[in-house]
């Protein structure tokens, strides 16, 4: 991991079109800045994996499975 | 291979600038009918070469008539979205054994622009939603 140290409103540049900045530092939490384009998504990072991992579990479900799901039905509205 | 598939007219093809968690590279995707007119479920195939990818995905209306998720300003200004009706969701669903079992991901919602149809998923952090939300109550 490559750690540098910066100041409020001090910036890191990650490739030529990611900008990092250090917004406000108070107490023990930080706000950043990200300026990506939209080919890069910016995720928390717990999140992120969180999504990762139940991405990779609905990915691609066997055929036999979608035929039984495709007759399932919305509960009635009370 | 899935079954017999109806495209459904109003969303040709939809495309994700930075594909989904966990599948960074795949960007472009169809929509496909699963089942009959009354199914509730669609099939988001993608288009790209190699792959066999798709997730099955339905509106979350029909399971989750509360479910009012706030689009963050980010995914707003990547999708091009000026109000709330120019998204379209939908919910990934993973299909369980039994199929009545299945769940819906409310934390990670795909919002398509309908007009333009780029489509991104998005992140409703801190809204207690999960990513396994049950369709049918048990």
């Amino acid at each position: 991991m490559l750690v540098l140290t910066r100041r409020a409103n001090q910036s890191i540049m990650i490739g030529s079109d990611v900008v990092v900045t250090v917004l406000e530092v108070r107490g023990d939490q930080v706000r950043i800045g990200i300026d990506a384009p939209r080919s890069i998504s910016v995720h928390r990072e717990e999140v992120f994996r969180e999504l990762e991992a139940a991405n990779r579990a609905a990915a691609s479900p066997a055929s036999g499975a979608l035929e039984d799901l495709a007759a399932l039905r919305p509960p009635p509205k009370p | 291979m899935t079954g017999p598939a109806t495209v459904e007219p109003e969303l040709p093809e939809l495309h994700f600038a930075s594909g989904l968690p966990g599948f960074p590279d795949a960007r472009r995707f169809v929509l496909v009918r699963l089942g009959d007119e009354a199914s509730p479920f669609s099939v988001l195939r993608s288009l790209d070469d190699g792959t066999d990818l798709e997730f099955v995905v339905t509106h979350p209306a029909l399971f989750f008539p509360d479910y009012e998720p706030e689009i963050d300003d980010d995914v707003a200004g990547r999708l091009e979205l000026e109000s709330a009706d120019d998204a379209l969701l939908l919910v990934i669903v993973t299909v369980a054994d039994p199929v009545a079992a299945s769940t819906a991901n409310l934390l990670g919602p795909i919002v398509v622009n309908r007009h333009t149809r780029a489509a991104a998923q998005a992140v409703l952090g801190n809204s207690g939603y999960a990513t396994r939300e049950a369709l049918v109550p048990t």
